[in-house]
């Protein structure tokens, strides 16, 4: 496992409502500045829900009051003079389902960097190849880089989309159950690329495999109904983990 | 056994019923086809009419239909786009969406007619625009708009919240979202929406019979001066539509070759009419391709 001292994100008491219902109860998390965190917990525990409030993807719903401190290297997430276009740039997101544009392969990668004015050939040629490869889906599409990325399969589409988010050079990169729609050697290779993004990214992953957060992840938290039960090194979660709940969990007999 | 055999009952009605709707159309277009093709001639098509003796053509009207459909569409188009957007991007559930809304159902089931003597009171009368193309096609965006505005509508919430969420996490603000991702995603939809509207628009009477008014008067196709009121292009001079002229000539019954030429004229508009219907779904696949490719 890397070592990793500095903190790039740290979260305060966030707590989070649906209407008048609170959904998270007061989460204190920090995430180091390199290697996977993993969010594991059982359906309905609001790891999906923590997660998407780090980079305000709740702003896009209604009726949702998000409270707490988020602190990304000295800067509040949720203040008032945040952009959010900003710091989606710098806190990007894979979701669950791939979800590629219907553009080619280079446009979808391309994409974020010519929104942010890049319009040197030269230069979005590069940015595309680099983060293709980063995402290790390069040497299977570096001769159709102008076809559709819709006619790609599942988890060349999630690579494609990783590619994409890559791009941008994100400070972090949320994951939201990146593999639970492939097929295992689709997961398989999704879950290779980010080991090898490891060094290079703080990575906060979701995932309702627990064999898969302890294979990839250097660090694991423990969510129960909107409640962090438990967080730390993931060999300690996962062989002599402190609490009842995670030692349930853990070991299969609930969830 | 006995599920099975109510199955075979049902499907057999069901079929049946789907066939007798197939066949009504194939031969209510048969019908048309068969009395109005033999008539059809390249002079038929572009002579002008003749009220008073037989052997007139279609020119003008047909060529009338098409602009005052192009101009329609023109005006009608990005209010539709806009108003779509705003519904299905924008718009949260508030009195005043729900008011829009409401608003676009009761203009999508205004009887055509009404639109027209609508239509004929404020432009033609009172806003002194005369029986003109102008008015024909405001009174024919009035008609046209809330069932474009729905299909647009359609189109764009087809595309999968996905997109929308991937766009935000790119960074994207919603217009970005909208403008590069949403909307390329939904051209090939919206676009066949749009084709089949104008097969709709290129079929309507009513709406024109008091607007855009029942004379065609001869114009110099050599004269594209839109302000020249000779000239083709003039949004300000009478415009009979096709359609109009069918209506007009029975309803006159003065032209001795009446039932040939609305024949012809009536196989000439179900066929454009057709052809937009055939072509939509085909242009909306090859500019799918076209936009998902490179």
């Amino acid at each position: 496992m890397t070592k990793q001292s500095e903190t790039i994100l740290q979260t305060r008491n966030v707590k989070l409502w649906y209407g008048d219902k609170e959904a998270l109860h007061g989460i204190d998390l920090d995430f180091a500045n390199k290697g996977i965190t993993a969010l594991i917990g059982p359906s309905g525990s609001c790891k999906t829900t923590y997660l998407r409030a780090l980079n305000r993807m709740h702003d896009l719903e209604e009726n949702v009051t998000v409270t707490g401190s988020f602190n990304l290297l000295g800067k509040d997430i949720y203040a008032p003079t945040t952009d959010t276009v900003d710091l989606r740039k710098r806190v990007g997101m894979v979701f669950q389902q791939p979800n590629p544009f219907p553009f080619s392969i280079y446009d979808n990668v391309a994409f974020g960097l010519r929104l942010a004015g890049v319009k040197d050939k030269k230069t979005l040629d590069q940015a595309v190849e680099e983060s293709l490869k980063a995402a290790s889906i390069w040497d299977e599409v570096k001769d159709e880089l102008n076809k559709s990325a819709l006619g790609l399969s599942g988890g060349q589409q999630q690579r494609v989309s990783i590619a994409r988010v890559l791009a941008t050079k994100p400070d972090v990169l949320l994951l939201d159950e990146p593999t639970s729609a492939l097929d295992p050697v689709s997961s398989h290779n999704i879950e290779e690329t980010l080991l090898s993004l490891r060094d290079q990214y703080a990575m906060i992953i979701v995932t309702h495999s627990l064999s898969q957060a302890s294979r990839i992840s250097d660090k694991t938290a423990f969510f129960l109904s909107g409640n962090l039960v438990e967080f730390g090194d993931t060999r300690k979660i996962f062989l002599e983990p402190e609490k009842k709940e995670t030692a349930d969990y853990i070991s299969g007999r609930f969830g | 056994m006995k599920a099975k055999t109510t199955d075979k009952i049902a499907t057999a009605v069901i079929y049946g019923i789907a066939g007798s709707v197939a066949l009504v159309l194939a031969a209510m277009l048969a019908f048309i086809l068969v009395r109005g093709l033999p008539h059809l001639s390249w002079h038929f098509l572009t002579a002008q009419a003749r009220s008073f003796e037989a052997g007139g053509g279609i020119g003008i009207q047909l060529f009338n239909s098409f602009y005052l459909l192009i101009l329609a569409m023109l005006i009608s188009f990005p209010i539709a786009l806009g108003a779509a957007i705003y519904l299905n991007e924008y718009a949260k559930p508030t009195v005043w969406t729900s008011m829009v809304r409401t608003a676009i159902e009761v203009m999508s089931s205004l009887p055509s007619v009404v639109v027209g003597l609508f239509g004929f009171l404020i432009f033609v009368v009172k806003l002194k625009l005369g029986f003109s193309i102008i008015s024909g096609a405001i009174a024919l965006t009035f008609f046209n708009l809330p069932i474009l505005t729905r299909s647009i509508e359609t189109s764009l919430s087809q595309i999968p919240n996905l997109q929308r969420e991937a766009g935000a996490a790119l960074g994207l603000s919603r217009f970005e979202t909208v403008i590069h991702i949403i909307l390329p995603a939904a051209v090939p939809s919206i676009v066949t929406g749009v084709v089949i509207s104008a097969g709709r628009v290129f079929g309507e009477a009513a709406a024109l019979i008091f607007t855009a008014g029942q004379s065609a008067p001869s114009l110099d196709f050599g004269d594209w001066n839109p302000f020249n009121l000779a000239s083709p292009l003039s949004p300000f001079r009478p415009a009979e539509t096709l359609a109009v002229h069918i209506w007009k000539i029975n309803s006159e019954g003065i032209m001795p070759d009446l039932s040939l030429v609305s024949a012809g004229a009536s196989a000439v508009l179900i066929i454009v009419v057709l052809l937009f219907n055939f072509s939509a779904r085909r242009l909306g696949t090859l500019l799918y391709k076209k936009l998902t490719k490179s």
